[in-house]
């Protein structure tokens, strides 16, 4: 607008004052988060970037060897099967807790009998610490002791290796993930389910759709985008998961378990060789950034609650 | 198209019976509208009729078959909702055909109907929407469009213009009726606004806890009120009701005014307590009627509305209570009127037009 009358003009003038008055008194309260975010963040970030450039072991001289770390990164095989093993542990650990938990929602949504005491008990595993969870888990998994293969061997199937085994350990990981996290999808998924509105489902009885038609047409696209941020929080978790793995087979047999955060951790704190694990710590971050961006584009496209829909 | 039979239906929650048993025969094409206050079972019996609800007793048949246990996608109706109900996710062509996707028809045929349904209710340029992005007048379009489609014997309308502004609500009235017109599908109209049930309905059925107060066309439903019930629900603004006492050839007023009854005073009424009811477009100015105080004046430019309190009766002194406020009058004239609050009129009603009814039961006499 280019005629401002006098009191815009007036009140134009009394924000600037305000303003310029107030600005220096918000710094007290801008500081503190500002040095917590660079000394925790920003820092160690651009620190790790200039580590992955240097050729640098603990206890011996820094050496500048530019993106060499980096190039050694794509020739080596262990670092490469370690990302296989992490993008199919991932995978498999976002899937099953979705589709359990989605299974399990479903299920306490509907009037079923003591539900709260239920949902209580099934968000339990959630609440535990990974380490205690690791540690149970691995005496269950035990071949000749664990109570799997007892368990098993009551509906006459032989004794598995679980986690002993290469061809095993990463489903008995997935097994235990799954069995941690299927309640906050589950949890996820019934916030969702209680916020769909009630009506379309009566005109879909109207319209003749059976019990699955309305679960395929309506209740599964209605919650796609609650869906897609079990799938956003899971796979971030999944992807930067130690503790249980670390504990439970600390990547082995061999490195049949060995996912890129434990060749990460055993790079840097088992060889010191710093700059090396500082570039694969870069990659990883970069393959973090890459799949948030897309699960991202998705939840948006999967949105039909918001926005204009075009 | 089909006709529909309600034969004392009933539906009770636990104890609680919300349908005492009720009958309606609803022909063939005909547009029917349940009408009544909030809580009068009304949108309940429409569901029984949708199978969204359990039939408790009695039967509903469509087209001589029994339907009582037929699942709703096997009773060939459609329903529009208040809220719509569309699906949030899909767009207005898929809302629309959904039915029809579901059933397995052939795409050219599904294309065939809905671009016909879009057709006829105005929807071409909307197909590719989201109902979202849609207003209340035309999302409701798109439910009204949703069951064209599905062409089926019945259509059946739950309160469908409940959520629009007061102008909209007119010119949806108006489609509606226009579409039953055009598609003379048998029609079964939920609503609690009276004046939507006068100019659409070809009969209507009055409700009021749980039974039928009354069926009739409009005009029927307003000249011959069955009971007070109706007579006060049907018309606005209502009917105004005077109590008093039927004698000699006339009727007499608490206060004492005589109001006259054209010669049709019921038998043996000497002395008999008795509601007159006088709508108010049958008041007109006479120097012998009923004094009354103007209290309020209502131009509306085509007509006026004033309210009138009556002297004599309680509702005239200070201090008056709400039983009190029912003794005033409304008085609806054509004419303008240079009428002032605090000046005192004289009016009569038209003793052809009036209605008489038993203050303990209610019926007409």
């Amino acid at each position: 607008m280019s005629i401002l009358t006098s009191s815009d003009r007036v009140a134009g003038a009394a924000s600037v004052g305000r303003t310029k008055r107030l600005r220096p008194s918000y710094w007290p309260f801008i500081v503190p988060a500002l040095i917590v975010v660079v000394g925790v963040i920003v820092f160690p970030w651009v620190f790790t970037l200039w580590m992955s450039a240097m050729e640098w072991r603990i206890g011996e001289e820094q050496r500048f060897v530019g993106l060499q770390n980096y190039i050694r990164l794509a020739t080596d095989l262990r670092f490469l099967e370690a990302m296989g093993h992490t993008l199919v542990y991932t995978a498999l650990s976002v899937a099953a807790p979705l589709v359990l938990g989605t299974a399990a929602a479903l299920a306490f949504n509907t009037k079923l009998p003591a539900r709260g005491l239920l949902r209580g008990i099934f968000v339990m595993p959630m609440m535990a610490t990974p380490v205690a969870i690791a540690l149970v888990w691995t005496m269950m998994f035990h071949p000749q002791l664990g109570v799997l293969n007892y368990l098993l061997s009551q509906v006459g199937i032989g004794p598995l290796q679980w986690v002993y085994h290469p061809s095993t350990v990463i489903l008995s990981l997935v097994l235990v993930e799954t069995w941690q996290w299927t309640p906050l999808v589950m949890l996820i998924v019934l916030g969702g389910l209680a916020s769909l509105p009630t009506e379309p489902y009566e005109s879909a009885q109207i319209d003749g759709a059976n019990a699955w038609q309305r679960f395929r047409y309506l209740t599964l696209p209605m919650i796609g985008p609650f869906l897609m941020v079990a799938v956003i929080i899971r796979s971030i978790d999944a992807l930067k998961s130690f503790d249980i793995l670390y504990t439970i087979t600390q990547g082995g047999p061999g490195t049949a378990s060995e996912t890129i955060n434990l060749y990460l951790y055993s790079v840097a704190f088992t060889y010191y060789d710093i700059g090396y694990g500082s570039a694969i710590a870069v990659v990883f971050f970069v393959l973090i950034i890459l799949l948030s961006l897309i699960l991202l584009h998705l939840r948006q496209r999967s949105a039909w609650n918001s926005g204009d829909g075009k | 198209m089909a006709s529909v039979s309600i034969r004392n239906v009933r539906k009770s929650y636990g104890t609680v019976e919300i349908i005492k048993g009720v009958s309606i025969d609803i022909q063939d094409g005909e547009f029917v509208i349940l009408v009544g206050p909030s809580g009068c079972g009304k949108s309940t019996l429409l569901r029984m009729i949708a199978g969204l609800e359990e039939i408790s007793g009695g039967v509903v048949a469509i087209d001589d078959r029994v339907v009582n246990d037929v699942p709703p996608k096997d009773r060939d109706i459609a329903m529009v909702f208040q809220n719509y109900a569309l699906y949030p996710h899909m767009t207005i062509a898929d809302n629309m055909s959904f039915a029809l996707r579901l059933k397995n028809t052939a795409k050219s045929e599904i294309a065939a109907k809905v671009e016909r349904a879009a057709g006829i209710l105005g929807l071409g340029p909307l197909l590719g929407r989201f109902p979202r992005q849609l207003s209340g007048g035309q999302r409701q379009r798109v439910a009204m469009g949703r069951a064209i489609v599905r062409d089926p014997k019945v259509f059946l309308f739950d309160e469908p213009l409940s959520n629009l502004d007061a102008k909209l609500r007119v010119q949806m009235r108006t489609e509606i009726k226009e579409m039953h017109q055009r598609l003379k599908t048998t029609t079964v109209y939920v609503t609690h606004d009276q004046i939507e049930a006068m100019t659409m309905a070809d009969k209507i059925v009055v409700m009021h806890d749980g039974i039928i107060e009354q069926i009739g066309a409009p005009l029927d439903l307003y000249d011959h009120p069955a009971n007070m019930f109706v007579a006060g629900f049907i018309g606005s603004p209502a009917m105004n009701f005077i109590p008093g006492i039927l004698g000699g050839d006339g009727f007499t007023t608490e206060a004492g005014d005589r109001l006259p009854l054209g010669g049709r005073v019921p038998a043996a009424s000497d002395g008999r307590p008795a509601v007159y009811g006088v709508r108010p477009e049958h008041f007109r100015l006479a120097d012998e009627g009923l004094a009354a105080e103007v209290v309020v004046v209502e131009p509306t430019g085509s007509e006026t509305q004033m309210v009138l309190r009556p002297l004599g009766t309680n509702a005239n002194r200070a201090g008056a209570g709400r039983e009190d406020r029912q003794r005033e009058l409304t008085w609806v004239l054509r004419e303008r009127t240079g009428a002032r609050p605090g000046e005192v009129v004289r009016i009569a009603p038209n003793p052809a037009l009036a209605h008489l009814f038993n203050p303990d039961t209610g019926l007409r006499l």
